[in-house]
């Protein structure tokens, strides 16, 4: 007997097996019946979000993403069952994480980052009655259900450049980039250089661009630091940081700088990294952000109108609270910063980019 | 094998697939006990997982797809363990085969169909031939292991792959020579004529090519050659014991090399469908996390070219219904990479699959066997 208890065993969970293989196969039938009349009889409003490679909560664009999601749930009134996300987990999935919330009937997706854009464009193309909010991704044509949810990354240059041109004290300041391979990226400088030169024509700006290719630009931050250092040892004393995990290098070694907070300071980019980056703390004063969960909320509450944007959208810049170092921004710098915000959004103040 | 009477054969079949099958069930239970204790539902999980890789047509689609490239690289990793070598390369001979057939895909244009597309398989075919060579060349006339050469190897076919298809810049790079120069800062190749595209069998949304079957024949073709060839009789000998076979007058470097190269050549057909059928282009982050699990697929399915459908099967299962399961129960997807870790810990180390459910220790040519002859082998 017991020569033969290893098949036993087999045999038995083999027919467990079958048995947990019958069971749900029935189900998913029951369940798209029920969504079907779901969403015809109640008019149920529902948003999916798919991230790019990486998780909801990267504490960047997939999450600023996803606050948005949650913070239009919330004006709407959504159940939390409404508003689902996946996580990417392979660049060749885009397509089916999408098609995954088509199936499901949601009536607006969220694509999130620049790599989705290929896929958002067919599925959109394809599914004509879903809106597709695709963050970061610009769009040549226009299609009427894809709103590319993109920023005027001059413009939050332009107010980093301000702030960085008067906090100076020896009249040189700093940029260190990922790749001018990136439209955004150059975007980001020539505001911050138009910036500065506005509160200070004689400014001396040390821009330095990655010089590797796209898959290493936004990814090396040892570069980062050394090109930090190597401004600061050429008399800069303001320095932003635009160019992901790259720009975060810097940020880290100014922070460790001699006079770091005092004398030296940093500027970061994309959302507040006083929050993402708290190695940088000690010399962050602010950082030039791309709103995007304001910018998601809108867009989400326009598709719920009926009033969906097909085309570019474009969402605010802004700059971070200063966190610690708000006492040490004077009352008329913190003025002439909302001075100039209002005046690049109305357009009285042209930052040069793309003229 | 042949000569056994139909019972034993039968039950010889259901003792090769105990291990694998309780290293499965063992890797899904410890993945509940992972989710209970995060605080997830592990029957939402599953149920989930299951709706997603088989609950409705789409999903099938799906498993079918991501089936097709693991039982290739499942394949190659198999192939070069019959021989006692162990191809930690999958990963690189699927980026090289990518490459060349993304280079012959996306010229040539006015060929017609039937040639342009086995050309661009063939091409997808030799350059992971070429590079899977490699490898056995250093083996056989320098002894450099092939381990370490393949894993070296990885990190070269990735960054020649990036380079082929490098953007170039502003500052004066010379960029890529596949690069698509519409595609501007974006590093990757013009789309695959569709005259080299592999056809659908089902067409969008279903997205199901016909690279399926040319697993399936890459199977039999495989099945037959180890055990029903006596290249295939050779390669098994060497496998068991290389010095034996060096005395019985076996062809021992010939072997070798051949058996690497046939593995790239598999891993490389892997990279070729992928691209022709799927992406329709090449660009770095398609690159070959389906080599490194071609490790697993080939141990699940114990090294056995129909094992290898199998396991590859359930490894697509695994995969496709990754997303339905984050969708439908919260869980995040990185639990099924998990799951996959913890199986081939379980298969690699069949100890404790024993342990666990109480097992006898087997009779000869059990899971173990494979993973031990490569490592102590010459």
């Amino acid at each position: 007997m017991k020569r033969f208890s290893p098949m036993k065993i087999f045999v038995l969970l083999a027919a467990l097996a079958l048995l947990l293989a019958a069971c749900p196969a029935a189900v998913p039938a029951a369940e798209t019946g029920a969504a079907d009349s779901g969403a015809s009889a109640g008019g149920e409003f529902k948003v999916g979000l798919v991230t790019d490679v990486g998780r909801v909560n990267d504490r960047s664009f997939n999450q600023s993403a996803w606050e948005g999601v949650v913070a239009a749930a919330d004006m709407l009134g959504l159940a939390d069952d409404d508003i689902k996300y996946i996580e990417t987990q392979d660049a060749k999935d885009y397509a089916d994480n999408i098609q995954q919330f088509i199936d499901a009937d949601y009536n607006v997706i969220v694509s999130v980052g620049f790599a989705l854009g290929d896929a958002t464009t067919v599925a959109a193309k394809e599914n004509p009655n879903v809106f597709f909010i695709g963050v970061d991704q610009f769009q040549g044509e226009l299609i009427p259900n894809i709103a590319g949810l993109i920023f005027n990354e001059d413009h939050s240059g332009y107010l980093a450049g301000v702030l960085a041109g008067s906090l100076s004290q020896t009249g040189t300041i700093a940029a260190v980039l990922g790749t001018d391979l990136v439209p955004p990226v150059v975007a980001f400088n020539e505001g911050y250089v138009a910036g500065a030169q506005s509160v200070n024509p004689d400014i001396n700006v040390i821009s330095t661009y990655h010089p590797g290719e796209i898959s290493q630009a936004f990814v090396d931050p040892e570069w980062g630091a050394a090109t930090a250092k190597q401004a600061l040892d050429q008399g800069a004393d303001v320095i932003f940081g635009a160019g992901g995990i790259t720009g975060n290098g810097a940020l880290q070694e100014i922070a460790t700088a001699d006079g770091a907070g005092e004398t030296v300071f940093c500027i970061g980019v994309d959302t507040d990294q006083w929050n993402t980056v708290p190695a940088a703390q000690p010399c962050l004063v602010s950082s030039a952000m791309k709103l995007i969960t304001p910018g998601v909320v809108d867009l989400v509450s326009l598709a719920s109108e009926g009033n969906f944007p097909g085309g570019n959208y474009f969402g605010d810049a802004d700059l971070a609270p200063f966190h610690d170092f708000d006492d040490m921004i004077p009352q008329e710098l913190k003025d002439l910063l909302e001075a100039t915000k209002a005046g690049l959004i109305d357009g009285s103040i042209d930052t040069g980019y793309g003229n | 094998m042949a000569t056994a009477s139909t019972t034993t054969g039968f039950i010889r079949l259901l003792r090769a697939l105990l291990i694998p099958f309780l290293a499965l069930l063992a890797a899904l239970l410890a993945g509940a006990v992972v989710m209970l204790l995060s605080g997830d539902d592990p029957l939402a999980a599953y149920s989930g997982l299951f709706q997603g890789a088989f609950g409705d047509g789409k999903s099938w689609a799906r498993t079918i797809r991501k089936t097709v490239p693991f039982v290739l690289t499942g394949l190659s990793v198999a192939l070069a363990f019959k021989v006692g070598l162990f191809n930690i390369g999958a990963s690189g001979q699927f980026v090289i085969g990518s490459v060349f057939a993304v280079a012959v895909g996306i010229n040539f244009d006015g060929l017609p169909a039937f040639i342009h597309l086995p050309l661009a398989l063939v091409a997808g075919i030799a350059g992971g031939l070429l590079w899977g060579a490699i490898p056995g060349v250093l083996k056989v006339y320098t002894g450099a292991h092939e381990v370490i050469v393949t894993i070296m190897l990885n990190y070269v076919a990735s960054l020649l792959g990036g380079w082929t298809v490098y953007a170039g810049g502003t500052q004066g790079q010379t960029p890529g020579p596949l690069w698509d120069r519409t595609a501007g800062a974006i590093s990757e190749t013009p789309d695959v004529l569709s005259s080299a595209q592999l056809p659908w069998l089902f067409g969008p949304p279903y997205r199901v090519h016909y690279g399926i079957f040319l697993a399936l024949a890459a199977a039999v073709l495989i099945w037959w050659l180890i055990f029903k060839t006596p290249l295939g009789f050779e390669m098994r000998t060497v496998g068991h014991n290389m010095r034996a076979a060096r005395y019985a007058g076996i062809r021992v470097n010939y072997t070798i090399i051949l058996a690497m190269a046939l593995a790239g050549g598999l891993a490389g057909l892997a990279g070729a469908i992928e691209t022709l059928g799927l992406n329709h282009k090449f660009a770095p982050e398609f690159g070959g996390a389906v080599g490194f699990d071609g490790i697993t697929v080939a141990l699940l399915g114990q090294t056995h070219p129909f094992g290898v459908l199998l396991a590859a099967f359930m490894f697509g299962a695994l995969d496709g219904g990754a997303a339905a399961m984050q969708f439908e129960s919260g869980v995040p997807a990185d639990i099924i990479q998990i799951i996959q870790a913890l199986v081939l810990a379980f298969v690699a180390a069949p100890l404790i699959i024993r342990m666990i459910f109480r097992l006898r220790r087997q009779t000869h040519g059990d899971a173990g066997s494979a993973v031990s002859t490569s490592w102590s082998g010459p």
